[in-house]
């Protein structure tokens, strides 16, 4: 058990070199506009749907797609239903990222 | 009228009993009685016996389903526009249907031009929840469409149809609401299917759950089933299209019922989510605006029943009181398995489009039938009648296309594209006209591009080479109008032919 959390600790660090919580932000900053064909937007972990120019229900599912692709990830439909901010979106990424390094 | 008495019946009955669950927030009947009260003696205090069609701006809360009980309890009908749609083509329907009040529950009304009843700020209430004497060819609601030559199309529907919809609903043995039922209230309600999703919930006492305006559809939809444990469902195809990735974590024993309308129900993903649903039972309705939402089902059952015509689930018989006749362009009967235009008659059938006369002498006829005239609505869907008296959907008549001289269905052309693909993407046909005017089929492809060659060699083997496809298009996601239907202009609109 004691070995698990190091090995996690040490992925989470791996994880943290690799790719931070800016790099994701970027990445996800690039996924949007690819989607919405705008860069009128700043993302923060407050940011909701309600604003940015464009995102609604079927550009939700574009964006999704389009960030797992870019991050070679598959999000789980209970995660997906919980998203309600940028915040939860980063964090899904990160946890799917981490699983994957895993 | 019947249904509205019953409507009053069930509320009184069951005051304790969730209404409305809307944005988390529970409403019972109780509180539901007392927004009707309120707006009904708003209605009674500001208008008088001319103001037959009141306007209503269709937010999500408990106001604005109020608004359409109390209306009805006064034989008044709403002309509902959507708050997310250009605030020019709201008051173009407002004009054409020459309303002077409008009922908007928002904290400030745009509707500056017309008398506007503010109705979340009431306190006078109406004494009881007894409806008036009312006419049933009076008007209960009219519901606008797209019309194609930019002016919207008006569909009028009395209280005789209603009621004829809520008559063929409770004949039906297999469907039967219950108070303890859940059910799943997704629609606008400028569109005609949130008809049977806020009336028969209330006609049996049952909880609705609405979508908020913001949400994500899809997600939301989903996460109302597995939290709130919904009973029962009434959707568009194209949702279970958008869910269909995450079929695998979707099991939702609690599900009595999922009706589908509105679109083409495929079979492959009509088994996959019936797989999700392990009680549920599915039903494919079918039905026009123009005949008061429902005409008729097919009850599909992965098993059983999976009667389908180039993999689109049957759309079955037509339901009480309602006739189907498939006839030709001279508006007669057609044979048994032969391809024709499906007709509708029966009293759920509109008076007609809202001062469109030319509009009314395309899409209805009569035909007198045993020395009696029958009025028969023109749906534009092309269907074939089977042995069994089940019917079948094969396309839109304008989705019938020439190709060289050859009548071609576009439908046809996607079920063999669908068919061979091992990603089960959508997949649309098109026709589409070159610089010297011939119709060309496109295809476009809800897919990240791949190569084709397989695809176009099965299709060449099983479809005349004028069938197959001369350009492809992939589309991330494909354009989808407000009401969920795939946008077909848009989509054609993105192939340039040379």
């Amino acid at each position: 058990m004691a070995k698990l959390t190091e090995k996690s600790l040490e992925t989470n660090l791996k994880l943290n070199n690799i790719m931070n919580r800016e790099d994701i932000l970027t990445k996800v900053t690039n996924a949007f506009s690819r989607v919405l064909g705008h860069r009128n937007f700043k993302l923060t972990d407050a940011t909701t749907a309600e604003d940015v120019d464009g995102w609604e229900s079927i550009t939700h599912m574009m964006i999704i797609s389009e960030i797992e692709a870019t991050f070679q990830i598959k999000f789980k439909l209970m995660d997906l239903m919980n998203m309600n901010s940028v915040g939860d979106l980063l964090d899904s990424i990160a946890s799917e990222l981490h699983l994957k390094e895993l | 009228m019947r249904f509205i008495k019953n409507i009053q019946k069930s509320i009184e009955t069951l005051r304790q009993h969730p209404a409305l669950c809307i944005q988390n927030n529970y409403f019972t009947y109780q509180d539901f009685e007392t927004q009707i009260k309120k707006i009904r003696q708003a209605i009674i205090n500001t208008t008088d016996a001319s103001n037959k069609l009141i306007g209503l701006i269709t937010n999500d809360d408990l106001q604005t389903y109020a608004s359409i009980i109390a209306l009805w309890l006064e034989g008044k009908a709403y002309v509902p526009v959507n708050p997310e749609t250009p605030l020019d083509r709201n008051i173009q329907i407002f004009e054409l249907t020459n309303i002077s009040i409008v009922l908007d529950s928002s904290k400030t009304s745009i509707y500056k031009e017309f008398q506007v009843i503010n109705t979340s700020n009431l306190t006078e209430q109406h004494p009881n929840l007894t409806p008036s004497n009312c006419n049933g060819q009076d008007l209960a609601y009219i519901l606008f469409t797209s019309g194609s030559t930019g002016v919207p199309k008006g569909v009028p529907i009395t209280f005789n149809n209603v009621q004829a919809l809520v008559d063929a609903i409770d004949a039906e043995p297999t469907f039967n609401l219950m108070h303890t039922d859940k059910c799943l209230q997704m629609f606008e309600l400028t569109f005609d299917f949130s008809v049977v999703t806020y009336l028969f919930p209330i006609l049996s006492g049952a909880c609705m759950y609405t979508i908020p305006k913001g949400a994500i559809k899809y997600f939301y939809i989903f996460k109302l089933i597995k939290e709130k444990k919904l009973t029962v469902l009434t959707m568009v195809p194209s949702i279970i299209n958008y869910l269909r990735p995450y079929f695998k974590e979707i099991n939702e024993p609690s599900v009595r019922y999922c009706s589908f309308g509105g679109g083409a129900l495929h079979a492959d993903i009509a088994k996959e989510w019936s797989n999700c649903l392990p009680n549920g039972k599915i039903f494919n309705y079918y039905g026009p605006t123009e005949f008061t939402v429902y005409s008729g089902f097919y009850p599909y059952h992965k098993d059983t029943h999976t009667k389908a015509y180039n993999g689109i689930i049957a759309i079955g018989t037509p339901q009480k009181d309602t006739i189907y006749s498939v006839v030709d362009e001279n508006n007669k009967q057609v044979e048994v398995g032969e391809i024709g235009e499906l007709c509708l008659s029966g009293p759920q059938i509109t008076p007609g489009y809202w001062q469109n006369e030319e509009r009314n002498r395309l899409s209805f006829f009569i035909r007198e039938e045993q020395g009696i005239p029958i009025r028969y609505y023109k749906t534009g869907d092309l269907c074939i009648k089977d042995k069994d008296g089940d019917y079948l959907y094969v396309g839109r008549a304008d989705f019938q296309v020439k190709i060289r001289g050859y009548r071609v269905e576009l439908a046809e052309i996607e079920f063999h594209a669908r068919t061979i693909n091992p990603l089960k993407v959508n997949v649309v046909a098109l026709d589409v006209y070159n610089s010297l005017g011939n119709a060309e089929i496109a295809l476009a492809i809800e897919s990240e591009p791949y190569d084709t060659t397989n695809m176009i060699a099965y299709m060449k083997q099983k479809l005349p080479s004028y069938m197959i496809p001369m350009h492809l298009k992939f589309f991330k996601e494909f354009p989808h109008s407000i009401n969920g239907k795939i946008d077909r202009k848009i989509l054609r609109n993105q192939f340039e032919i040379k």
